[in-house]
């Protein structure tokens, strides 16, 4: 699977992410020739443990985070960062997680993406049905390698020259979000387990910044 | 969803049983192990009580695992006079850190055991599995290498058809139909019905070994 590396727009001291600063990156793309080509999603989920008698407490994972992509529709994918897991799954877990009552979606953060070249994807993280934007989102993906110690320098090169470029008209920078894969066990081999530790963490970030 | 029927067979008889069902359909016949693991939600954890199975299937080089949550049988008046159970079943395959995941989660293993047998797939209408199992529990905690049969010299076969609110009448229809032609070697009801061996089966068995013995000499 090719390697991705996930970003988000880091504003300047005193500025806000706005759906402007969507639009200029937009522009800085398709000056370096990139190609509106289509339409993705990805849905992040916060869900938190269901407790019958709430004065009880309940041995469990405090919070259950999980994730669905658009390009992957018979996926679903877990992550429980305590116990630093992946977990991977057909969609129809989710049927069986609603089934089983046992965790509460609390939140989601959906990540939708208007533009793709075959390396770049751009936009914006919203928190579902009440249009709150939560920041603005960069996939990089470099189709022909999978491994993540072979594409590493060539990607942060790829994300020097794409800040180069939007540094002309914009403040602020590309921030890469790097997971540390290994404390999941996962390997060098890119895998949609790896994407979603990424959008996962990125998530978290989001949810963790304060909003005006 | 799905319907099923169970019943039991000796397992002298189960070659004869091989023989009837490649003689019925020329069905794919394959091995079967699984290490089944049900998990029962903790103490105080979500709306109710719940339980999951995971299933990890040692058959393949790669052992596979799935998640399956079966729901109760379909209630009413009309269920009562159904031959076959009819419930909801969901299953997802899952990556192998499947059991890590729900401890986790806050589910505690009940117990497991070791399935080991054959499985038949046919199509009658709709698709029909056949499993003739030995089920075997672990003395150890997943020491499946030592599993030991619960019953020895009786084995659990199971009919099983994918089923729909639209459709589930005919799916019953459709095992209840293939469960008749089994008759002479085993009893096949709803589970939770006790049946008992079938009296003449030795004598059906021998017949059709017989039978099948010549077809291959």
């Amino acid at each position: 699977m090719p390697v991705k590396w996930l970003c988000y727009w880091q504003p300047s001291g005193g500025t806000t992410v706005s759906s402007q600063v969507l639009v200029d990156l937009i522009k800085s793309i398709e000056s370096m020739n990139g190609v509106r080509s289509g339409r993705w999603q990805v849905t992040a989920s916060q869900h938190r443990p269901i407790r019958r008698d709430q004065a009880v407490q309940v041995e469990c994972a405090r919070e259950l985070l999980g994730v669905a992509f658009s390009e992957a529709p018979n996926k679903y994918y877990f992550v429980l960062r305590p116990d630093h897991m992946v977990v991977e799954a057909d969609s129809t877990i989710q049927s069986i997680m609603e089934n089983l009552q046992v965790y509460r979606n609390h939140l989601t953060v959906v990540f939708e993406y208007q533009l793709g070249d075959f390396h770049v994807k751009a936009g914006r993280a919203v928190i579902a049905h009440s249009e709150n934007l939560r920041g603005i989102v960069l996939e990089v993906e470099y189709l022909p390698v999978s491994s993540l110690g072979k594409t590493h320098q060539l990607m942060q090169e790829f994300v020097d020259i794409w800040q180069e470029v939007a540094a002309q008209s914009m403040t602020g920078r590309i921030v890469h979000l790097e997971p540390n894969f290994g404390d999941y066990s996962l390997s060098d081999q890119y895998s949609w387990q790896h994407t979603a530790l990424q959008y996962i963490s990125l998530m978290v970030h989001f949810l963790s910044q304060r909003t005006n | 969803m799905e319907c099923v029927v169970q019943g039991i067979i000796e397992t002298q008889h189960v070659e004869a049983l091989q023989v009837l069902l490649q003689g019925l359909c020329g069905g794919r016949q394959e091995k079967l192990k699984i290490h089944e693991i049900c998990l029962k939600s903790g103490t105080n954890l979500g709306v109710e009580a719940s339980e999951v199975h995971l299933l990890c299937s040692l058959s393949q080089t790669d052992p596979v695992w799935t998640v399956r949550h079966v729901g109760g049988p379909m209630r009413g008046a009309g269920a009562e006079q159904l031959p076959a159970h009819v419930r909801s079943v969901l299953e997802s395959s899952i990556s192998s850190n499947a059991l890590r995941f729900f401890y986790a989660l806050g589910y505690k293993m009940d117990y497991e055991l070791v399935r080991i047998g054959y499985v038949f797939q046919f199509q009658r209408v709709v698709p029909i599995t056949v499993t003739a199992t030995m089920l075997c529990k672990v003395p150890k905690l997943h020491a499946i290498d030592e599993a030991i049969p619960v019953t020895p010299g009786i084995q659990l076969v199971e009919l099983t058809a994918p089923a729909s609110t639209e459709n589930y009448s005919e799916a019953v229809g459709a095992i209840s139909s293939f469960a008749e032609h089994l008759a002479p070697l085993i009893h096949l009801s709803k589970p939770g019905v006790p049946t008992g061996v079938v009296p003449t089966a030795s004598t059906a068995a021998a017949s059709l070994v017989s039978r099948g013995a010549m077809k291959v000499s």
